[in-house]
């Protein structure tokens, strides 16, 4: 909208384009309405293919080897065998919620609102930013399966306790905290006209990418006793 | 409208067309629908104002909202995830003891005894699946597309809100067929939420209704899982659905890349 002292001057307020604009009746409902019937007839052939789960009764005195949370969790759970776990099951996942609560609040520029990855250097720095995490995550966890941050600190010739201290919490949080600001460095200098809405991209890409890896881990890759398999050696909870 | 089908000439229009036309004219039926066929730009208004459910609508929409690649409907497919599971739930709670061990053979005896006990079941288990990864989903491109600045940035803080909400249903669901998966899946799930600094075991207690996981862990999951996350979700998701209208579609006319305000600044 113009401010009356521009009216003033002659100029015209900004109105939206009506050619830009259609009736919702019929464009968009059906539109919606055709997305809607695809979904649930496919919703309703996999209930008739494919049966929920029902195992034998609850027993409280026989725990089944592996036991895994339901797979929104799993990601949860891998970082549970592999630091403090007030630290993987509460402050982590904390801290990335009220995180992605804030990004608004810190990324103000509204242009680019409405594009996908806002220019073609945000697909780009998606993409980039996808592969950097999944190397690490993965990397990290093999380190920590085959090596170990505990087995070098002993070696280090360090208390038990400080041995836990150091590898349970501030390791741990050493490293993911530098997973996050290292790739905020090298977005900045691989693109140096990255905005603040660029390096957003990089480090919410962090999030989606550590999720579904850890999550693809945590349900095919963790056997008995959480021991790293492959998808093929998994057996069935026993 | 109503000359339109006198014009084509009553010998040619079928019994079908006959009682079709009758039944419009009936008292009772433009009660229901107080506008014909919407073919103009007046009634293609009016349906939508007169109507509670597409009211959420605006009357015109930019071109680019159409594009069904731009939002792929994940916002709508949420709510749509959210009314299956409501419905086979209230039928699932027909049936539904819960009490141990009886919940688990209440579970059975709906798979087995209740006329398509099994399909509703298996729905409202893949529906819930479904609604997670669809959420999440709805949530990333909300963020890719840059959708939650200026105008709408509290509704992703509500957004984020919702997501969390999701997550609990589905977990507090997951306790009540009283089966292994279920029993062992909610012992993992707590002692990671019960590893609260300093107030651990508080939580933990609260969570499961004692020290372990019990029959009152069951009437009180129960309880969250049936009435008490849903309603609280209902409310968030109208207060979501009614700044998405206040604020409008994020859908704008693409911007060509080399006139884009950002990469303007670029030198490739």
């Amino acid at each position: 909208m113009a401010q009356p002292a521009d009216q003033a001057q002659g100029a015209q307020p900004k109105r939206p384009d009506p050619l830009d604009r259609v009736y919702t009746w019929p464009h968009f409902l059906i539109v919606e309405f055709i997305g809607l019937m695809v979904f649930v007839v496919l919703l309703f052939l996999v209930s008739v293919l494919l049966k929920a789960p029902l195992l034998d009764l609850a027993q409280p005195e026989y725990t089944p080897n592996p036991a895994k949370a339901p797979w929104y969790f799993l990601s949860l759970q891998e970082l549970l065998l592999h630091m403090h776990p007030s630290l993987a099951g509460v402050i982590v996942p904390g801290a990335v919620l009220l995180l992605i609560a804030a990004i608004p609040y810190f990324d103000k520029d509204e242009r680019g609102t409405g594009v996908w990855f806002t220019t073609r250097m945000g697909v780009d720095i998606y993409r980039y930013s996808f592969i950097y995490t999944t190397i690490w995550v993965t990397a990290l966890v093999l380190f920590d399966e085959f090596v170990g941050t505990k087995p070098v600190l002993r070696l280090l010739g360090l208390p038990d306790s400080a041995v836990e201290f150091l590898g349970n919490i501030v390791i741990p949080v050493i490293v993911m905290l530098t997973v996050f600001l290292l790739l905020a460095w090298l977005v900045k200098r691989r693109w140096p006209n990255a905005d603040r809405r660029h390096v957003f991209i990089a480090m919410f890409t962090v999030y989606v990418a550590s999720f579904i890896v850890l999550t693809i881990i945590g349900s095919f890759f963790r056997g008995e006793s959480m021991y790293l398999v492959w998808p093929w050696e998994l057996t069935h909870p026993h | 409208m109503a000359g339109n089908g006198e014009a084509k000439g009553s010998q040619q229009t079928g019994l079908f067309d006959r009682v079709w036309s009758w039944l419009k004219s009936t008292e009772l039926f433009r009660s229901i629908y107080q506008n014909d066929y919407p073919r103009d730009r007046r009634t293609r208004v009016m349906v939508l104002t007169n109507n509670l459910f597409l009211h959420l609508h605006p009357n015109l929409v930019t071109r680019y909202s159409i594009d069904y690649r731009y939002t792929w409907g994940l916002g709508g497919l949420s709510l749509a995830t959210f009314i299956i599971l409501a419905l086979t739930g209230a039928f699932l709670m027909f049936y539904y003891v819960p009490a141990v061990p009886d919940a688990y053979f209440s579970i059975r005896a709906f798979d087995t005894d209740v006329a398509l006990g099994q399909f509703f079941r298996n729905l409202h288990r893949w529906a819930a699946h479904t609604m997670v990864i669809v959420v999440m989903l709805h949530m990333f491109r909300v963020f890719y597309t840059g959708s939650y600045k200026g105008p709408r940035k509290f509704n992703w803080v509500i957004g984020v809100f919702l997501y969390m909400l999701t997550l609990l249903m589905s977990f507090t669901g997951y306790l009540l067929p009283w089966d292994q998966l279920a029993y062992w899946a909610i012992t993992v799930g707590v002692n990671i939420g019960g590893a609260v600094p300093f107030v651990g075991d508080q939580v933990r207690r609260i969570l499961l209704a004692g020290f372990d996981i019990t029959g009152a862990t069951l009437v009180r999951w129960y309880t969250l899982h049936v009435i008490f996350l849903p309603l609280i979700a209902f409310w968030m998701m109208l207060l979501h659905f009614y700044r998405v209208r206040k604020d409008g579609f994020s859908a704008t006319k693409p911007i060509p890349i080399e006139d884009h305000p950002i990469l303007g600044k670029v030198k490739e």
